[in-house]
C-alpha cells in the first residue's frame, strides 16, 4: 500500500480551502490520506514558533499553502507595505518549516493578478515574472512571486518539490461577497439576492461584454488535490477552463438571475467603467495533463453557489 | 543650521563602504555630521535582536545600507534560496528597524546584475523589474529588486524616504581579488601583480574588446554623500561614469600594466570567452540632476587603487 499522507491545508476554511474539502469529500475518504484544514485559529502563520508548533502536532507530509493576507483593491492600494511584508513573512515561514519537517510537496496558490500589467494576451505560466505587476497591488503581487523564487531555490538547492498552482476567477460557497473588496461573480450574486430582498432592481455595472474564466470552488478542489497527488514541476501550473468556456459579465449576470429566481428589474449602468475587455490566460498545460477533465457547466456552478447562499445566510462573509 | 545628521552604514568595511570614507575624510568632517561604518562584527544583521541593539545604541537618524551577502557566480548558483533568503531576512530587519527607530533616510544599494537578464542597452532606472534576472544569481536578484519594491511601499504608507541607489564596475582599494569571485578589474591588477612577482606572463581573457564603464569607489563615495544629503526621490538612481568614459578591457589592462609597472610578457587568451561587448548603463538621470560631477580620470584612479595594493598586502582580500 501506499505511504500514508498527512495533508496540512493552511488556510484551509476559505474559499479555495472549503473548495479543496467539498472535492475531497465528494471523492471519498481515500485510506492512504489524512487531511486537516487549519485556520488562523491554530497557529498564527507569521510567527515562526507558532508555525512550527503546528507542524510538530501535525507532522504533515504534504501541505496546500492558501493562507495569505488578501485585500480586494481599495485594502490594497495604502497597505502594500502590509501586504509584502505580511505575506512574505507567512511564506517564508511556512516553506522554511516544510523544508525542515521534510515535507514531500508544498502546493502553493498564486492568482492570474500578479501576473505583468503589460503583457499579451493568453498569459501563460512563463509569463509570472515578465514585468511589474498592477501598481494597486504590488505588495501582494511580488509576495506571491517570490513564492515561485523560493520553490525554485528550494529545489536547486535542497531537492525539494515546492510547487504553485494559478486560479483564475474563483467563485463558489464561503466566498467573500462582500461588494467593496469581493470579486465579480459573488458581487453579483450579492447583488441579485439584495434586490431581491428589498425589492429594488438588480444593477449590472458596465456593459456587461466583458468576457471572464470563472473556475468553480469545487473543480479547482479536485486539481488541487491531483496537483498534490501527481504534479511534479517545481514550476506554477494554471487551473482554469479554457478560453472557449469563457463567458460575458452579462452572460454571467443573467445565469445568476436564473439561479436566484429574481424576477424585478435588470439595469444596465453603463456609466461604470468596464474593465479590460478580456484577460484570457491559457490553460494549455494543464490540458496538456489533463485532457479529459471535467468542469462543473457554469450554470449548474452557479446554481450551487446561490442555493449555498440562500441556505446559509449566517455563514456568508458580507 | 541643519539638524544633526547620525548616519549608519552598514558593510561599512567594504569595498564601497571604505569609499564613503574615503569622500567622508577627503571632503573634512561636516559640522553635524557623526558617522558609524559598521561590520559583522557590531551586529549580526540577519538577526532581529542584533539589529535592534545596534540600532539602539547608535541611533541612527540616516542609514546607508550596503550590507548583504554577495557570492560571486560559483558560490550564488547552488545557494540561490540561502542568499535570497538571508539578504531578503538582513533587508527586512535592517529597513523595518530603520523605520521603527525613525530614520529620516535610508539609501540601500543595489546593482545592474539584478536587472532583467534580457533587455536593451542602454539600461535605465525604469527597467530593474521588466523581466526575470539572469539565472546564475537569481536569488540575490530578486532580495535586491524586492529592496525597492519595499522603498516604494515605505512612502506610500508611512511617507518614508527610503531609497537606493544602482552601481556596478566599482573598482578601489579594499576590492575583493580573488580571481574565482571577484571582478574583472580587480582581478586584472591581482593577475598583474602576481605575473609580476612570479615572473610568468600576465594572461588578459578574451579578446579584450568589451567596453565597460567603470567607478572608483572614491567617486562614488562621493555621489553617496550628495545621495544622502540630497536625493528625496524613492526611486533608485544609476550611479554610473559617463558612457564617453566606457574603456575596453584591452585599455583597462595596459593602465593596470602602468600603475603596476609590470615589464613581462603580456598575453591574450582569446580561447576564453568575451561577455557583452557593450553594457551600457545610462547615467542621464544623475546627469540632469549633477551635471558638473568630476569624475577621477581612470588613469589616476587604478594607479590610486595599484599603489594600495602594494602598500597594503595585508589588508588585500584574496
Amino acid at each position: 500500500m501506499a505511504d500514508k499522507k498527512i495533508i496540512l491545508v493552511t488556510g484551509g476554511t476559505g474559499l479555495v480551502g472549503n473548495g479543496i474539502k467539498a472535492a475531497m469529500e465528494k471523492e471519498g475518504k481515500r485510506e492512504d490520506e489524512e487531511w486537516h484544514f487549519v485556520s488562523s485559529k491554530d497557529a498564527d502563520l507569521q510567527n515562526l514558533a507558532s508555525t512550527e508548533a503546528m507542524f510538530e502536532k501535525f507532522k504533515p507530509t504534504h501541505v496546500i499553502h492558501l493562507a495569505a493576507l488578501v485585500g480586494g483593491l481599495y485594502r490594497n492600494l495604502k497597505y502594500n507595505l502590509d501586504f509584502f511584508r505580511i505575506n512574505s513573512q507567512i511564506n517564508d515561514n511556512v516553506l522554511s518549516t516544510a523544508h525542515k519537517y521534510k515535507v514531500k510537496k508544498v502546493v502553493s496558490c498564486l492568482s492570474t493578478c500578479i501576473f505583468p500589467d503589460k503583457t499579451t494576451y493568453p498569459i501563460d505560466e512563463t509569463m509570472v515574472h515578465n514585468g511589474p505587476p498592477h501598481d494597486s497591488n504590488f505588495g501582494y503581487s511580488f509576495s506571491k512571486r517570490m513564492i515561485d523564487v523560493q520553490n525554485k531555490g528550494y529545489h536547486l538547492q535542497h531537492g525539494c518539490n515546492f510547487t504553485s498552482v494559478i486560479p483564475t476567477n474563483v467563485f463558489g460557497p464561503h466566498d467573500n461577497f462582500n461588494l467593496e473588496d469581493g470579486h465579480v461573480l459573488p458581487g453579483l450574486i450579492r447583488k441579485v439576492f439584495d434586490a431581491q430582498a428589498s425589492g429594488n432592481p438588480f444593477v449590472i455595472w458596465g456593459t456587461g461584454s466583458p468576457r471572464r474564466q470563472f473556475i468553480y470552488s469545487l473543480d479547482l478542489g479536485r486539481l488541487f488535490i491531483w496537483v498534490m497527488r501527481e504534479y511534479n514541476e517545481v514550476t506554477p501550473i494554471i487551473l482554469s477552463v479554457g478560453e472557449e468556456d469563457e463567458i460575458s459579465i452579462k452572460e454571467a449576470a443573467d445565469l445568476v438571475v436564473e439561479a436566484v429566481g429574481f424576477k424585478g428589474e435588470v439595469v444596465q449602468d453603463t456609466t461604470k467603467s468596464d474593465g479590460q475587455f478580456k484577460k484570457t490566460a491559457s490553460n494549455a498545460k494543464l490540458r496538456k495533463y489533463l485532457p479529459d477533465f471535467k468542469f462543473t457547466p457554469i450554470k449548474q456552478a452557479i446554481k450551487e453557489t446561490c442555493d449555498w447562499y440562500a441556505a446559509n445566510t449566517d455563514k456568508v462573509r458580507k | 543650521m541643519s539638524d544633526k545628521k547620525v548616519i549608519l552604514v552598514t558593510g561599512g568595511t567594504g569595498l564601497v563602504g571604505r569609499g564613503i570614507r574615503a569622500a567622508v575624510e577627503r571632503e573634512g568632517p561636516r559640522e553635524g555630521e557623526q558617522w558609524h561604518f559598521v561590520s559583522s562584527q557590531d551586529g549580526d544583521l540577519r538577526d532581529r535582536d542584533a539589529t535592534e541593539a545596534l540600532f539602539d545604541k547608535i541611533r541612527p537618524t540616516h542609514v546607508i545600507h550596503l550590507a548583504a551577502l554577495v557570492g560571486g557566480l560559483f558560490r550564488n548558483l547552488k545557494y540561490n534560496l540561502d542568499i535570497y533568503r538571508i539578504n531578503s531576512q538582513i533587508n527586512e530587519n535592517v529597513i523595518s528597524t530603520s523605520h521603527k527607530y525613525n530614520v529620516q533616510k535610508v539609501v540601500s544599494c543595489l546593482s545592474t546584475c539584478i536587472f532583467p537578464d534580457k533587455t536593451t542597452y542602454p539600461i535605465d532606472e525604469s527597467m530593474i523589474h521588466n523581466g526575470p534576472p539572469h539565472d546564475s544569481a537569481f536569488g540575490y536578484s530578486y532580495s535586491k529588486r524586492m529592496i525597492d519594491v519595499q522603498n516604494k511601499g515605505y512612502h506610500m504608507q508611512h511617507g518614508r524616504t527610503y531609497t537606493s541607489v544602482i552601481a556596478s564596475n566599482v573598482f578601489g582599494p579594499y576590492d575583493n581579488f580573488n580571481p574565482e569571485n571577484g571582478h574583472v578589474l580587480p582581478g586584472l591588477i591581482r593577475k598583474a601583480f602576481d605575473a609580476k612577482a612570479d615572473g610568468n606572463p600576465f594572461v588578459i581573457w578574451g579578446t579584450g574588446s568589451p567596453r565597460r564603464q567603470f567607478i572608483y569607489s572614491l567617486d562614488l563615495g562621493r555621489l553617496f554623500l550628495w545621495i544622502l544629503r540630497e536625493y528625496n526621490d524613492v526611486t533608485p538612481i544609476i550611479l554610473a561614469a559617463d558612457e564617453e568614459s566606457e574603456i575596453s578591457i584591452k585599455e583597462a589592462a595596459d593602465l593596470v600594466v602602468n600603475a603596476v609597472g609590470f615589464k613581462g610578457e603580456v598575453i591574450q587568451d582569446t580561447s576564453k570567452p568575451d561577455g557583452p561587448l557593450k553594457k551600457t548603463t545610462s547615467n542621464a538621470k544623475l546627469r540632469r540632476l549633477l551635471p558638473d560631477f568630476q569624475f577621477t580620470p581612470i588613469k589616476q584612479a587604478i594607479q590610486e587603487t595599484c599603489d594600495w595594493y602594494a602598500a597594503n598586502p595585508d589588508k588585500v582580500r584574496k
